[in-house]
C-alpha cells in the first residue's frame, strides 16, 4: 500500500448557496511526490490549496493530512497546527524583516540553531549573501526564492504553492522551476502547486491532476499528461 | 540659479512666505542663547521640574491609551465583521470634532463631585450626598483621559491605513507558520506597521504637549501653563520665549520621528500583486466585544461631551442666540474662512511654482513651510507678536506704534503659518493628480504661467481647492492659545469665549460656542471618511479622470 501524506475525499465547498466551487474532489498525494493542480482562473484550484492549508472550511468530505484528520464535518485543524508551508505568487514576504529573519520567523529553538537552518536554506536557494537585505532591497526572482525558503524551514510535511512563478519572466521562471525541483527532489519534499501555466506543471511534477468548473476533468502521470492532454479538458494558456 | 531666476514673481513669492513662516520660530529657538532673568532662575529652580514631570506623565499615559484605543479599533474594524462595523469605521473618527479643552470642560461637569454622573449614581441607588462614585479628573491622568479619547483617531487613521493596504496572504503565510490568530496580530501584523503607528503617536504627543486648554482647566502644570504664567503672570516675555524653545525642542524631535517613521512606513513586499484582508464574521461574546471595545471611545470622545453640552445648552441657557454669541461667531467665520482661503491660495500658488520652475530649492522651501502644523499655537503667538512689535517699529515708528500688533493681522499670520500644511497636502495631492502633458501642451501653445495657472490647473483643483478650505477652517475655529493671546483688544472666537466662560466655571454659558466648535469641526471628518476609502487598494478613482486625458 502506498504511503499517503494527503488524501482528500468527495471535497464540495461553496462560498454561496447559488455556485458550488469544487465538485466532490477526490485525491491521493503520496510522500514526497510533487503534484500539479492546473485549471485556468476560477476553477477552483486556489480554493482547493486554501482548504488543504486550513484557510477556508469546506461544506462537504473530508481532508486527511499524514493519517490524521484534519478537517470534515466534525473536526477542523486550525491552519497554524497543520504542520504545512505556503508559498504565494505575490511571494508574501514580511517587509519590515529582513532575509534572514523572514526565514527564522516559522522555526522554533535557540537562536543558533535557527540562524544555521535558516541560512542553509538560503544557501540551497542561492539567496544567503542576502541574508541582512530586506524585501524590497531584492530582485522578485531572489523574493520567490526566500519565499519558498521560509516555507521549507520548518520542515513542513506538505509544501502548497500558489502560481509560485506566475510573475516572473520566462528566463527566470524556467531557471527557478529547475532548480526548486531538484531541492524539493533531493530533500524529499512533498509539493503541491496550484498553477494555470501548463508548462509549469509538466515540468515541475510527478503528477498531474487538471480541474475545470469545481470537477477533476484528468488525472495521471506528467509525462502522460504532456503527451496526451485529453480533448476539452483544459485550453493551454 | 542665476540671479535672474531669484527676481521671478514664481520664486519671489514663495521665498517670502518662508521668511515669513521661519523667522517667528527662528526668533524662539535664538532666545535660548539671550540672558536669564531672575524669573527663569526662579522656574528653573521651583517649577520646571514639575513642568517636566507632569509633560513625561501626559506623554505615557496618552501613548497607551491612543495605541489601545486607536490600533485595537483599526485592527478590529479592518478585520472582522462585527455589529454596527459600518457605523463604527467611520463614528471612530467623530472625536476629531472635539478639542481636548471641550471634552476636559464636559468632564469637569460630567465627573466633578457633584457633576452629573455623580449626581445620577447617587440618585439611582439613594446614596448619601458625600459619596463620590467616579474620582477626581482634575489631574494629569485626568488630562492624559482627556487626549486618549480625543486624539486617538489620529493612530486609529494611520493605523486602519497600513492594516488595509496589508496583505492578506502574509498574514496566511504567518499561519502556515504556526502562529494562531493573535500571534499573528502581535508578531506580525503591529510590527509591519509600526512606523506608520509610530507617526501617528507622534502627531497625537505633539498635539497633547502644545495643549492649553484642558491642561490649564485641569490646573495640571506643564510648559504651555508656564509660558502663559510667564508672559502673563511675570510679564516676562524673554522667560516665556525661553520655555517655548525648550517645549519646541520636543516637539522638533517628535516632528522629526514622525516624518522617519512615515518615510520607513512606505517599504513595500515589492510585489505586484496584492490580496486585501478578507474580514471575518464574529460572533457571540467576541462579537460584543468588538462593538464595545470600538463603541466605547465614540461614547466618550463624542457622544457623552455632546450629551452634557445639550443639557447644558437645553436647561440653562435656551437663549444661546443671544448678540453675544452671533458675533462671537460671526468674527471666527470670517477670521476662517480668510485664513483658508489664504492658505489655500498659497497653497496653490507655492505647488503651481514648483511644478512650473521646477526648482529644487523651492521644493526643500516648501517642506519647511508646512512644519508649522507641529509649532505649539502659543508658541507662534510669541514669535507672531514678537515679528509685529519688530515691523511696527521698523515700518511704523514715525506714525504710530503699533499698528499691526494686537491687530487682527497677526492672527491670521498665525493661523496661516499653523495650517498651511492642511491645505498644502490637499492641493499636493491634486496637482498629481493633473497630467505633466496638459502642462507641455498649454506650453507649446505659447501659454504664460499665469494663463495656464488660471485657466486649466484652477478649474482642474476646485474640490481640492474646497477641501483645503474645509480642513483649515474646521483648524483655525479649534485653536485656542494663539487666538487667546493675538486677538484684538475685545474680539473674541468662539474658542476664546468658551475658554473664557470655563475659566469663569460658566459653563452652560460655554456649551453654545462649545458646539458650534464641534458642529464645524465634524466637516472634516467626511473629507477624511472619503479619503479613507480612497485608500483602499483597488478603489477606482472616478476624480481622476483627466488623467487619462
Amino acid at each position: 500500500m502506498q504511503d499517503n501524506i494527503l488524501e482528500i475525499k468527495n471535497l464540495k465547498h461553496s462560498y454561496d448557496a447559488s455556485k458550488e466551487v469544487l465538485k466532490g474532489i477526490n485525491l491521493d498525494v503520496a510522500r514526497g511526490e510533487v503534484i500539479s493542480i492546473l485549471g485556468p482562473s476560477g476553477c477552483g484550484k486556489t480554493t482547493l490549496l486554501r482548504l488543504i492549508a486550513g484557510l477556508e472550511k469546506q461544506t462537504f468530505g473530508s481532508i486527511n493530512i499524514n493519517n490524521n484528520v484534519v478537517s470534515d464535518n466534525k473536526n477542523f485543524i486550525s491552519t497554524e497546527k497543520r504542520d504545512i508551508g505556503l508559498v504565494v505568487q505575490e511571494r508574501a514576504l514580511f517587509p519590515h524583516l529582513s532575509i534572514i529573519k523572514n526565514v527564522e520567523f516559522g522555526l522554533k529553538g535557540s537562536k543558533n540553531d535557527k540562524y544555521k537552518t535558516a541560512i542553509d536554506l538560503l544557501k540551497l536557494f542561492k539567496v544567503d549573501k542576502y541574508a541582512e537585505n530586506y524585501p524590497h532591497e531584492i530582485s522578485s526572482g531572489e523574493q520567490q526564492r526566500v519565499a519558498m525558503a521560509r516555507a521549507m524551514a520548518p520542515n513542513p510535511k506538505i509544501l502548497l504553492m500558489d502560481e509560485p512563478f506566475g510573475a516572473l519572466d520566462h528566463a527566470l521562471k524556467s531557471e527557478l522551476r529547475d532548480e526548486a525541483k531538484k531541492i524539493f527532489k533531493d530533500n524529499g519534499t512533498t509539493a503541491i502547486i496550484v498553477s494555470h501555466d501548463f508548462e509549469d506543471a509538466i515540468a515541475m511534477s510527478d503528477h498531474v491532476l487538471i480541474i475545470d468548473e469545481g470537477s477533476v476533468t484528468q488525472k495521471g502521470p506528467a509525462k502522460d499528461i504532456a503527451v496526451i492532454p485529453r480533448k476539452n479538458s483544459f485550453k493551454i494558456a | 540659479m542665476s540671479y535672474k531666476d531669484f527676481l521671478n514673481p514664481w520664486i519671489i513669492l514663495p521665498t517670502f512666505l518662508f521668511a515669513l513662516f521661519v523667522v517667528p520660530v527662528i526668533w524662539i529657538i535664538f532666545s535660548l542663547f539671550g540672558n536669564y532673568s531672575d524669573n527663569w532662575v526662579h522656574i528653573y529652580n521651583y517649577t520646571l521640574s514639575g513642568y517636566i514631570y507632569n509633560t513625561v506623565l501626559i506623554i505615557i499615559g496618552t501613548s497607551i491609551g491612543t495605541l489601545i484605543i486607536g490600533v485595537g479599533s483599526a485592527w478590529l474594524v479592518t478585520t472582522y465583521n462585527f455589529t454596527g462595523k459600518k457605523f463604527l469605521e467611520w463614528a471612530l473618527l467623530l472625536p476629531f470634532a472635539v478639542p481636548p479643552y471641550i471634552l476636559a470642560y464636559t468632564f469637569t461637569g460630567l465627573f466633578d463631585s457633584y457633576g452629573t454622573a455623580n449626581n445620577l449614581v447617587r440618585d439611582l441607588f439613594s446614596l448619601p450626598n458625600e459619596f463620590i462614585f467616579f474620582p477626581k479628573l482634575r489631574n494629569v491622568y485626568g488630562a492624559s483621559i482627556v487626549f486618549s479619547f480625543t486624539l486617538y483617531p489620529y493612530v486609529y487613521l494611520v493605523s486602519r491605513m497600513a492594516f488595509i493596504n496589508q496583505s492578506r496572504s502574509m498574514l496566511e503565510v504567518g499561519r502556515t507558520l504556526g502562529y494562531n490568530k493573535f500571534q499573528i496580530f502581535y508578531k506580525l501584523s503591529i510590527p509591519a506597521i509600526r512606523p506608520a503607528i509610530i507617526a501617528g503617536l507622534m502627531l497625537v504627543l505633539m498635539e497633547a504637549i502644545s495643549d492649553f486648554g484642558a491642561v490649564e482647566h485641569f490646573a495640571v502644570n506643564t510648559f504651555t501653563t508656564g509660558i502663559f504664567s510667564a508672559w502673563f503672570g511675570l510679564y516676562d516675555f524673554h522667560t516665556a520665549k525661553q520655555l517655548a524653545a525648550l517645549l519646541l525642542i520636543v516637539v522638533i524631535s517628535f516632528l522629526i520621528l514622525e516624518k522617519y517613521s512615515r518615510r520607513k512606513s512606505r517599504y513595500s513586499s515589492g510585489s505586484n500583486v496584492f490580496s486585501p484582508i478578507a474580514a471575518e464574521k464574529l460572533n457571540g461574546f467576541q462579537n460584543i466585544f468588538a462593538s464595545l471595545f470600538c463603541f466605547i471611545p465614540v461614547f466618550v470622545g463624542f457622544v457623552l461631551p455632546n450629551i452634557q453640552l445639550g443639557y447644558w445648552a437645553l436647561n440653562y441657557k435656551l437663549d444661546f442666540f443671544n448678540e453675544k454669541f452671533i458675533s462671537t461667531a460671526w468674527n471666527t467665520f470670517y477670521l476662517a474662512i480668510t485664513a483658508a482661503l489664504i492658505c489655500a491660495m498659497l497653497a496653490v500658488i507655492i505647488n503651481f511654482s514648483i511644478r512650473y520652475k521646477k526648482n529644487k530649492v523651492l521644493n526643500v522651501m516648501s517642506s519647511f513651510l508646512t512644519v508649522g502644523y507641529a509649532v505649539p499655537g502659543l508658541i507662534l503667538a510669541l514669535g507672531v507678536s514678537q515679528l509685529l512689535v519688530f515691523m511696527d517699529n521698523l515700518i511704523f515708528r514715525d506714525y504710530l506704534n503699533f499698528i499691526l500688533t494686537g491687530s487682527i493681522y497677526g492672527l491670521i499670520l498665525a493661523f496661516i503659518i499653523k495650517s498651511f500644511a492642511l491645505a498644502n497636502s490637499t492641493i499636493e495631492s491634486g496637482f498629481l493628480r493633473i497630467n505633466h502633458k496638459i502642462d507641455d501642451v498649454a506650453r507649446s501653445l505659447n501659454t504664460p504661467g499665469w494663463k495656464l495657472l488660471f485657466r486649466i490647473h484652477l478649474p482642474l483643483l476646485t474640490t481640492s481647492f474646497l477641501t483645503s478650505m474645509i480642513l483649515v477652517v474646521s483648524e483655525v475655529i479649534k485653536e485656542l492659545p494663539a487666538s487667546l493671546i493675538l486677538r484684538p483688544f475685545n474680539f473674541d472666537t468662539l474658542a476664546v469665549s468658551t475658554y473664557i466662560y470655563a475659566a469663569e466655571e460658566r459653563m452652560f454659558d460655554a456649551a453654545a460656542p462649545s458646539i458650534a466648535i464641534v458642529a464645524v469641526g465634524l466637516l472634516p471628518i467626511f473629507v477624511l471618511s472619503r479619503l479613507i476609502v480612497k485608500s483602499r487598494p483597488g478603489y477606482r478613482n472616478n476624480d481622476n479622470h483627466y488623467q487619462s486625458y
